[in-house]
């Protein structure tokens, strides 16, 4: 019996533990292998492909179209004045601030594309900044973040109105008008149009947070919805602060 | 007395030296920004200028450099004032007499400059705050729409100032070796100093 292990043994082990492998991963449906060759495919894994990327992009363009028709429709029979004209200057961000104080970029299109000073600037996102400066082929734009930027914003759901203060970051803080302001984590904030700087109906960001027991009144912290570090292109839409 | 020549060439390589320094916050080149803040090249050429200046030069370059920032960023509060002190106090530190000129002392010296003047700055903005109206914002040409409370100048001077040091005293020696190097190709024609 001995002799007969010592011959025998290892193979008769070696095929013990290759039935059992095989079949624990039948009896898991080979799930250890999926995962493997999950990480093992990664370095070779695809981005997807741009026609498609393209097909949906068409898509949200058209129905963005239609949306824009039937909201000019709706405004005409309301006789209400659409605030921002349909046609926009897209600029690409040439240059950030100048010093570490103030909250600007540098576009890269400037009075030769009629852009003046009082126009807004809004990127992917969100409103973004207005412009305070042009030069021929440049145009300064002081952005929504910068200490000094006030805002008049509406919270989309309730309608309740305050003013959005930049603080230097992503973050901004809405301060509220009422004491007992109706607002959730979570709420769109837009441009009211109560500041005669940005026209109303604008992105603005989310609130993040809520504090009802600040003075002189409760404060929102606000999540800006452009990713203004991030930024590369944006567009510019004619402004004229005297209309509403 | 080196040749006139010689002297309008270091002239010009100067100029251009200052408005590459004053250009250069509006690039942002990756390995150039710490938590969104970029070294203050202004301030680092202000520094590299002053140190074998008399205090008089120092304060010129400060003023001239503070004018042209005032000039790609907004004119109030304006960078003058805090890049004229620069400019002097580092003039008056007479390096060559106290000190050997290396790395790690001009980085110190940029270090210690970079915080004096952004507590400057933002002592500029805080009085701005407590002395200043809505109204008085017409009058001088202020960017912005209104001043920012105390607790944002002074939270933005907290993140701002520590990543300035560092990145502007990181980026120091790299700055002040080639311009001490064509400035020394004027001394050498001018024999002594």
């Amino acid at each position: 019996m001995g002799r007969w292990w010592l011959q025998h043994g290892v193979s008769l082990i070696l095929t013990g533990v290759v039935l059992g492998g095989a079949w624990g991963i039948r009896a898991t449906q080979g799930a250890w292998l999926a995962e493997a060759f999950y990480w093992l495919h990664l370095p070779w894994s695809q981005q997807p492909d741009p026609s498609l990327l393209a097909a949906a992009t068409q898509e949200l363009q058209v129905q963005v179209q239609e949306l824009q028709r039937q909201n000019q429709e709706l405004r005409k029979l309301l006789n209400v004045p659409s605030p921002l004209g349909s046609q926009a200057v897209v600029a690409t961000v040439i240059a950030r601030q100048a010093d570490h104080w103030w909250q600007q970029f540098t576009l890269n299109r400037g009075q030769k594309d009629n852009i003046m000073p009082g126009d807004v600037v809004a990127a992917p996102g969100g409103l973004v900044g207005r412009v305070e400066m042009v030069t021929p082929n440049t145009s300064r734009v002081i952005l929504i973040s910068d200490p000094s930027s006030r805002v008049g914003v509406v919270v989309s759901r309730t309608r309740e109105m305050g003013i959005l203060r930049g603080q230097g970051s992503q973050e901004a803080i809405l301060e509220f008008f009422s004491k007992d302001p109706q607002v959730q984590v979570g709420d769109a904030v837009l441009t009211s149009g109560l500041s005669s700087f940005y026209p109303a109906g604008m992105m603005v960001g989310i609130v993040r947070a809520v504090n009802l027991n600040t003075s002189p009144a409760p404060q929102a912290i606000v999540e800006l919805s452009a990713p203004l570090g991030m930024v590369e292109w944006s567009l510019v839409y004619r402004y004229d602060q005297g209309r509403t | 007395m080196a040749a006139l020549s010689q002297r309008i060439l270091t002239g010009l390589g100067t100029a251009l030296s200052a408005l590459l320094c004053v250009l250069a916050p509006w690039l942002r080149w990756p390995g150039m920004e710490l938590l969104g803040v970029s070294p203050d090249w202004p301030l680092m050429w202000v520094v590299c200028w002053s140190l074998r200046r008399t205090p008089w030069q120092g304060t010129v370059a400060g003023l001239g450099m503070g004018m042209l920032q005032d000039g790609l960023s907004a004119p109030e509060p304006t960078h003058m004032m805090s890049l004229a002190v620069v400019g002097f106090l580092t003039a008056r530190l007479q390096k060559q007499r106290y000190m050997q000129e290396d790395f790690i002392s001009i980085a110190l010296i940029i270090f210690g400059m970079v915080v004096i003047a952004e507590t400057l700055r933002a002592l500029q903005w805080s009085l701005m705050t407590l002395f200043l109206s809505t109204w008085d914002l017409d009058l001088i040409s202020f960017s912005g729409d209104a001043l920012p409370s105390l607790s944002t100048i002074w939270a933005t001077h907290q993140r701002v100032t520590l990543s300035s040091a560092i990145l502007s005293s990181l980026w120091g020696p790299a700055l002040h070796l080639p311009l001490r190097t064509w400035w020394d190709r004027e001394r050498a024609g001018d024999g002594v100093e």
